[in-house]
């Protein structure tokens, strides 16, 4: 039985097995590809994306658990960028190499949605994605920035 | 071919041939006017600026564009970049190599910021040529300003008017250059032109590449290098999986090496079978019909290869009766010998380490009756043209490269292994394969930054400075391994001087001073890695002036000052760096001071860096709160970019001071994965505090050059803090838990 869910608002429909993970799906037959494959295992946060309003790594979420659920990428976060965190994000110039940078900016999107004015301690126990390029400097600042914006 | 050559065609075909993503055959056809071989205006005043260095994250889409809109005169607003391949203008040479078209070395902005402004300042020039003929005034009374040509009347026409007459006219090799004092662009902290699309998901990594057509491939290698492929015994199984194509044997490679074809000298010859791939059309199918592969390799001749037998060989390399002399001044054994029971002896061990980018390692290849076009994350066009080339049995200039951003590469992407690899995939299908290597593939078969041992022996003056010191480096040589034309040949053997890059060549005060090298060759595939051989020859090094500085009970921010005084430029930035961190006003932080001159390859740049790191107690030790980071880059060209450089280097290299090690077991990598190889999180990182100093000098390298002194920095805090010394990387974990 195909898996049913919608993808930035749009119906969106699998069927084949129930266990692959939706980072591929997502990728592969709805050809969003802004959310990224890190690791494969949960730990970087390259492929996060919102499952209703809700932050998770679908490198490891079967496609079976999107079932009626609202999956929101990084392309259907905003219309033209203008989400509060990725015009901090573009302000203060976070992105080097750019490829955890979807996964960074879904992830503190949804920190915003629970803590609206983050403190650093929260930033810190919330952003567990990992930047080898080490943008942390900046995406913390941004962090602080878009809760202003907001 | 001189740099400004070109061919004078109503196209923009050439410059858009390597867009960042193109669907085969389809080449998107704009009409542009090709200026120069860097610049193509369009008619409606568009302008594209070509980029030649890949986007590895360094900055390069921004900071070399701005050098040509700069002295095009350009509306930096309506600009496009576009990555450009092909000509001999793209190749910079890399020490005494031929030319080549590649990202490395922090060379990029040194290397070609001459060549830029001439490109931008002789299309300017023909602009104002045509614009004088079609006034029919003289070109003296014509002014470029942000895409116009101004004469003395005010009139003006844009560049987009003038293309098309300004592409006939011969360029000058020798244009009129800017005065510096009129560069609006260069020195400007711009934003990064590649910001919104990596914020919006548009930004096309080498992993998101589409083609018509196109297959996707899952690949499993032997875990031992110089293993091989012995048996696949479900293969019909496999092929009836769903969207299942092919499996696929991939031939071992040989190509992280100088020569396309030659083989790593301790790695056994070709030909040789070490991955399997599963072909499908989904990667994900691929992925789960080669987890049902049941595949069995054999270990091959170095099977035993273990960290236990690379660390005892180690440590026979520094014990060994002679290593081969890098540098030699006074009479260094003399002294040291004579006055034996003075010594001062460090010994210090550093394992090999992953690049770990966070795109893990993918190419797509199409393989078409001889000719063959690549897409993908490539750091080195030219390498991976030869690469193909050699493989396929082709020219490299037939071999067609198209250069998508890249994930993160800090030296790994310009290896070709990967690439070779969908190549393979592609010939064996017959149709275009993206070939996507797992994060455990990727970790077990990088391309490792060597290891590497230290041992230091000093005796002081009787002021408690160096009177001689013996600075020895034994470890897997790079050079050795991947660039044998590189080695400086002495009676006693091979010198590989990236191994004691940091020391050799400083300007520290050292009357008697040997520098040696032991290199302890491993079966064990090994690249450059951003900031190459300075992050342990540094931290050796400045962990072994800190050594001598507290025997000698001085200061060592004062013991340093004294040791380079006869170097203004180091100076300057000890004292900033030092200032900045309100060195000597210390309450209750611990702090560590370390230097390094950063000298690109075959002396091409010198970029003078000083850093403070500061610790501070918290709850359960001690903690990393700011690192103060002094940099003379001589004239930084994007200060947006060169503080992200600052900021995201210091991050990396507490990275590998702290976290990274690969260690070997049965002939193969032992980790896999982040949660064995793990990366600093946001937790960890302190805040940064650059100091960039004004410079008359033209612009340094910068992209490795702030890793280095971060580790022997940290160090000396840790030191201050705990009374404990540290002397392998990474740090043991205790390392933060404070004694007093
Ligand atoms: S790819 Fe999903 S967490 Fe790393
Ligand atoms: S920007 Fe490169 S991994 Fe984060």
């Amino acid at each position: 039985m195909a898996v049913k869910f919608f993808v930035n608002g749009m119906p969106a429909e699998f069927d084949g097995p129930e266990e692959v993970p939706l980072l591929w799906v997502v990728r592969e037959h709805l050809n969003l590809t802004g959310s990224k494959f890190g690791c494969g295992i949960g730990l970087c946060g390259a492929c996060t994306m919102h499952v209703d309003g809700t932050a998770m790594r679908t490198c490891i979420m079967p496609v079976m658990m999107a079932q009626g659920r609202h999956v929101t990428t990084i392309e259907g976060l905003s219309h033209n960028g203008e989400h509060p965190v990725q015009k901090a994000w573009t302000e203060l110039d976070v992105p080097q190499c750019g490829y955890c940078q979807s996964g960074m900016i879904m992830a503190a999107a949804s920190l915003l949605s629970r803590h609206p004015d983050p403190s650093d301690a929260d930033i810190d126990r919330e952003m567990t994605n990992l930047c080898r390029c080490a943008t942390y400097v900046r995406i913390r600042a941004a962090i602080h920035r878009a809760a202003k914006l907001r | 071919m001189s740099p400004v050559s070109r061919r004078c065609v109503l196209t923009g075909a050439a410059l858009t041939a390597a867009s960042l993503i193109v669907p085969i055959g389809g080449r998107a056809a704009e009409s542009n006017y090709e200026i120069t071989d860097w610049i193509a205006i369009a008619p409606s005043g568009e302008v594209t600026l070509g980029l030649s260095q890949p986007e590895v994250g360094q900055g390069s889409y921004t900071a070399l564009p701005q050098i040509l809109a700069d002295e095009l005169d350009a509306d930096w607003q309506r600009v496009k970049v576009r990555f450009v391949t092909g000509k001999a203008a793209y190749k910079i040479a890399f020490r005494q190599e031929p030319p080549a078209q590649k990202e490395g070395a922090s060379m990029s902005t040194t290397a070609l910021f001459g060549r830029l402004r001439i490109a931008g300042a002789a299309a300017r020039d023909v602009l104002i040529r045509a614009a004088a003929q079609q006034w029919n005034v003289d070109v003296a009374q014509c002014r470029s300003e942000n895409g116009f040509i101004i004469n003395a009347r005010g009139e003006r026409l844009s560049y987009g008017d003038l293309a098309a007459a300004a592409a006939k006219l011969p360029l000058r090799s020798d244009p009129p250059l800017k005065d510096k004092r009129r560069f609006h662009l260069i020195g400007k902290p711009l934003p990064r032109l590649d910001t919104v699309g990596k914020c919006d998901g548009s930004a096309v990594f080498g992993i998101d590449v589409m083609v018509p057509g196109m297959l996707n491939a899952a690949i499993k290698t032997a875990r031992a290098f110089t293993g091989q492929v012995t048996a696949i015994k479900n293969e019909a199984e496999i092929l009836k999986m769903p969207g299942v194509h092919a499996v696929v044997k991939l031939a071992a490679l040989a190509i992280a090496n100088e020569d396309a074809g030659v083989q790593h000298p301790q790695l056994p010859n070709l030909p040789r079978h070490n991955a399997v791939c599963v072909v499908a059309d989904r990667f994900w199918q691929a992925n789960r019909a080669l987890d049902a592969l049941d595949v069995e390799f054999d270990g091959g001749v170095a099977a035993d290869l273990s960290t236990v037998k690379i660390e005892a060989m180690l440590e026979a390399g520094l014990d060994a009766e002679q290593g081969v002399t890098a540098l030699e001044r006074g009479e260094p054994r003399q002294i040291l010998k004579e006055r034996a029971a003075a010594v001062i002896e460090r010994r210090f061990l550093l394992p090999h380490i992953a690049h770990a980018p966070l795109e893990p390692v993918n190419a797509t290849a199409s393989y078409k009756d001889g000719a063959v076009e690549v897409w993908g994350p490539v750091q080195s066009v030219s390498a991976c043209q030869e690469a193909v080339a050699h493989a396929v049995g082709c020219a490299a200039d037939a071999v067609e490269v198209n250069v998508t951003f890249l994930g993160g590469s800090f030296g790994r992407k310009i290896v070709p292994d990967y690439v070779l690899q969908a190549v393979q995939a592609s010939k064996a299908v017959g149709r275009p394969v993206k070939l996507i290597r797992s994060r455990e593939e990727d970790m077990q078969h990088d391309v490792y930054r060597p290891n590497a041992g230290g041992r230091f022996r000093a005796v002081l003056d009787d002021r408690g400075y160096p009177l001689a010191v013996q600075a020895r480096v034994a470890g897997q040589s790079l050079f050795g391994a991947v660039r044998k034309s590189w080695l400086d040949h002495t009676p006693e053997g091979a010198c590989d001087e990236s191994m004691v890059d940091g020391i050799y060549n400083q300007s520290y005060r050292l009357p008697h001073f040997l520098v040696e090298t032991v290199d302890t060759p491993l079966p064990i595939p090994v690249y450059f890695m951003r900031s190459v051989g300075s992050t342990a020859a540094v931290f050796f090094w400045e962990s072994f002036i800190t050594e001598l500085a507290q025997r000698a009970n001085i200061d060592q921010y004062a013991y340093r000052r004294n040791l380079l005084a006869n170097d203004p430029l180091a100076l300057r930035v000890l004292d900033a760096a030092a200032q900045a961190s309100g060195w000597g006003t210390t309450t209750d932080t611990f702090r560590g001071i370390a230097y390094n001159c950063y000298i690109g390859r075959g002396g091409r740049f010198k970029t003078y860096v000083a850093e403070v790191v500061e610790l501070a107690r918290i709850a359960d030790g001690l903690a990393v709160t700011r690192v103060f980071c002094a940099v003379d880059p001589g004239l930084a060209v994007n200060p947006n970019t060169l503080r992200a450089q600052i900021e995201g280097g210091i991050g990396f290299a507490l990275t590998t001071a702290l976290k990274s090690r690969i260690t070997f077991a049965n002939g193969g990598a032992e980790q896999s994965n982040f949660f064995d190889y793990p990366l600093l999180g946001i937790d960890e990182m302190p805040e940064i505090v650059p100091i960039v100093l004004p410079s008359d000098r033209p612009p340094q390298g910068f992209g490795e050059v702030v890793l280095a002194p971060v580790a022997p920095a940290l160090a000396q805090a840790l030191l201050h803090a705990t009374g404990r010394r540290l002397d392998v990387m990474p740090f043991p974990e205790d390392a933060f838990r404070s004694r007093a």
